[in-house]
């Protein structure tokens, strides 16, 4: 089980599937851009509105509603960065940014946990964020690494309680789900400076990034937007992320859905780039359906036909785009509903061309936690990966040679270039592995065993004792003033 | 330099090389060495820690096979160089072949490598065999369990006719019957009177193992 640290095994694809066309994606941008012009996105924001003021926005004071016109929009998106670094604690994880390269990180961000020493089903903390943390840094299937579920035993300070034990716990890039608000994301920038050293090594390799998320239907949140400013000044990257649910909170129809929650990311996206041009920003749109009969959240009904259709509008825009997959509404770890929701997921996302993607292992939604459940996905995750990956044909691979030696009726398992590649030519799955006399193992119960062993067996380098200090010091300080 | 030559016989069949095998046993006989002994204490060494390997999990089928070709070749130099009474020691003689009409191979090749890596001495007739074949072979060879395998629901039949053929052939008692092959199960194997069916190549080995110790 070993062999998986210390590499990680992106979904590298020379394949791509388009969605929508040239057509399509013109019709979106020029929806949006009417939505941002003539209806505008409200920013509860002095800050925002300030400064969207200052570059001649049409700026409401007593609404704060903002609209945009498409003049505004595109000049500051000319300075959306298409590709950029994120960086890790360790090199060797820096991710850049690239065509054909999808990096996935785990899910976030839940609030429930099934223990499991226990099995109870109980609050999340922050000695489960390190647990989950220290899993993905052993999984090849994680690129980086998502507040998986909220350090609730830590308050409001908790966003960077759960940056601090990821770092202690894991070497890739950090994407925090849950720093909100400019005091707490000066900290956050503060830990970082500490963790580099200085504040143009933060620019150059970011260890970290931030999810900030919208209101549906076209408003902006003040505290996400105003700790988006301050990380957008260090150079952190920022992912915009939008939710629109069809039929209650965005149009029941697919593309009106789209271009709403594209206005609320792009009015966002403008924002970032008049403040600081060049700021690193992620397009994502996330969103669902209301259940016409209850209004319930639904996240995989039967057609799902648009569900990657954002990442090209992000692509459309010159920005990189975070995709989202998995993630099923299934309260159980193991269940047809489970698996059979997300099965398609890592495959079409990738093939979108999604830059980053979130993310594995939360069940009920995004909120449930099972530790199990991310080794679980994990396989469904490297099926995609080995589905897309280029096809070797070459005279090694072709074994005409072989063939021939054989002849018709024979077999190959006595002949070395079987012995040569039968060993990695099958891929053994969850689904394969056996047991002592040969029989296939229940997958769970595979699973269950990998969280024991990686949490037995691997522990990641922490931030040396020094930097851990003036953390240390800087959690503190945080606590102290924000927690009264 | 005697010691030297087992281990480098031994080395051959763990490494899957065939040539080397050869080689090694025609340079040991050419040096006067004893060919049970060769046989004892280089190739049958040899072929342990090779099933030793793949019943670990670091060997693969390919390894298996390749070094039962390495000892099989191997066997191949030595065993005409035996003199007089010498007898390379087996834990039985087995028949194994596919029934009249079915060419599947594989899976009795894996079973033939399995038991010969196990220690019997396996006589593989081949594919596409009727009854008469498999009988002919017990009566040469004087083997104590035929080893049947079918892939078809069309050719398992023959399994049965190769059964009732033994008993006409008076040898019934005398054999043990163990059948195998994708549409063969328990049940079938009980229905036609077989003494064992095994699922696959490692439990035929065990089967093989019941057998050989079973009372006529």
């Amino acid at each position: 089980m070993s062999s998986e640290f210390n590499i990680i095994e992106p979904i590298k694809t020379p394949y791509k599937l388009n969605f929508l066309d040239d057509k399509q994606l013109t019709n979106l941008q020029e929806a949006t851009l009417n939505i941002l012009e003539k209806t505008g996105v409200q920013f509860p924001s002095e800050k925002a509105l300030a400064i969207f003021a200052d570059h001649g926005a049409d700026v409401d004071r007593d609404s704060q509603v903002v609209k945009i016109s498409r003049d505004l929009v595109f000049k500051a998106m000319t300075t959306v960065p298409r590709y950029f670094t994120l960086g890790a604690r360790n090199p060797e994880f820096d991710l850049e940014l690239q065509d054909g390269v999808s990096f996935f990180t785990n899910d976030g961000c839940g609030h429930e946990v099934i223990d499991f020493k226990t099995g109870q089903r109980r609050a999340s903390k922050l000695s489960d964020v390190g647990m989950m943390a220290r899993i993905n840094d052993f999984l090849s299937s994680m690129s980086f690494s998502w507040t998986m579920v909220s350090a609730q035993d830590c308050g409001v300070t908790s966003p960077i309680h759960e940056m601090d034990v990821t770092w202690r716990n894991n070497t890739k890039h950090y994407q925090s789900v849950t720093m909100m608000g400019e005091e707490l994301c000066r900290y956050g920038v503060e830990m970082a400076t500490v963790l580099r050293g200085s504040l143009d090594e933060v620019r150059k390799r970011p260890p970290i990034s931030l999810i900030v998320c919208t209101i549906a239907p076209l408003v902006q949140d003040k505290e996400a937007i105003e700790g988006a400013l301050v990380l957008g000044e260090a150079g952190i990257p920022i992912v915009i992320m939008s939710m629109p649910t069809m039929g209650t909170t965005a149009p029941a129809t697919y593309a009106g859905a789209l271009a709403m929650g594209d206005a609320e990311i792009i009015s966002a996206t403008v924002l970032m780039q008049l403040a600081n041009p060049g700021a690193p920003v992620f397009h994502s749109m996330l969103h669902a359906w209301a259940d016409p009969r209850t209004a319930a959240y639904v996240g995989y009904p039967l057609d799902a036909r648009v569900r990657y259709a954002p990442v090209e509008m992000a692509h459309h825009w010159g920005m990189p785009a975070l995709g989202g997959a998995f993630g099923t509404e299934s309260p159980e770890l193991q269940s047809w509903q489970s698996a059979a929701e997300v099965a398609t997921d890592p495959l079409l996302v990738s093939l979108s061309g999604a830059e980053i993607v979130t993310g594995l292992g939360l069940r009920n939604t995004y909120t449930l936690l099972y530790p199990e459940a991310i080794i679980l996905d994990t396989d469904i995750y490297h099926r995609a990966r080995h589905s897309l990956l280029a096809l070797d044909v070459s005279p090694e691979t072709l074994a005409v040679d072989i063939v021939a030696n054989i002849k018709p009726g024979g077999h190959f398992l006595s002949q070395k270039h079987t012995r040569k590649h039968m060993r990695t030519a099958m891929k053994r799955s969850i689904l394969q592995q056996l047991d002592s006399v040969g029989q296939y193992r229940q997958p769970v119960e595979y699973a269950r065993e990998k969280v024991a062993w990686i949490l037995e067996n691997h522990h990641p380098e922490p931030p040396s004792t020094d930097v851990q200090k003036e953390i240390n010091q800087i959690l503190a300080a945080a606590d102290k003033e924000l927690k009264g | 330099m005697k010691e030297e030559l087992f281990e480098k016989l031994a080395q051959a069949v763990i490494d899957g090389e065939p040539e080397d095998a050869v080689a090694i046993a025609k340079e040991a006989l050419a040096q006067g060495l004893d060919p049970l002994e060769c046989i004892t204490n280089g190739l049958t060494k040899g072929i342990q820690k090779v099933g030793e390997l793949f019943a670990s999990g670091e060997y693969f089928l390919p390894e298996l096979i390749i070094g039962a070709d390495a000892m099989k070749e191997g066997l191949g130099v030595l065993e005409p160089a035996l003199v007089g009474d010498q007898k390379r020691e087996v834990v039985a003689h087995v028949v194994l072949g596919t029934v009249e009409g079915d060419l599947h191979e594989i899976g009795k090749t894996l079973v033939g490598t399995m038991l010969t890596a196990n220690g019997f001495q396996v006589k593989d007739i081949g594919v596409d065999q009727p009854a008469s074949a498999f009988i002919d072979a017990v009566k040469e060879t004087g083997a104590t369990i035929i080893g049947a395998s079918a892939l078809l629901t069309t050719t398992m039949l023959q399994q049965e006719k190769l059964i009732q053929n033994l008993e006409e052939a008076g040898l019934r008692k005398k054999v043990k019957v163990m059948v195998g092959g994708a549409p063969v199960t328990e049940t079938y194997a009980k229905k036609i009177g077989a003494d064992g069916y095994a699922e696959d190549a490692i439990s035929a080995v065990d089967l093989a193992f019941r057998l050989a110790d079973a009372p006529e």
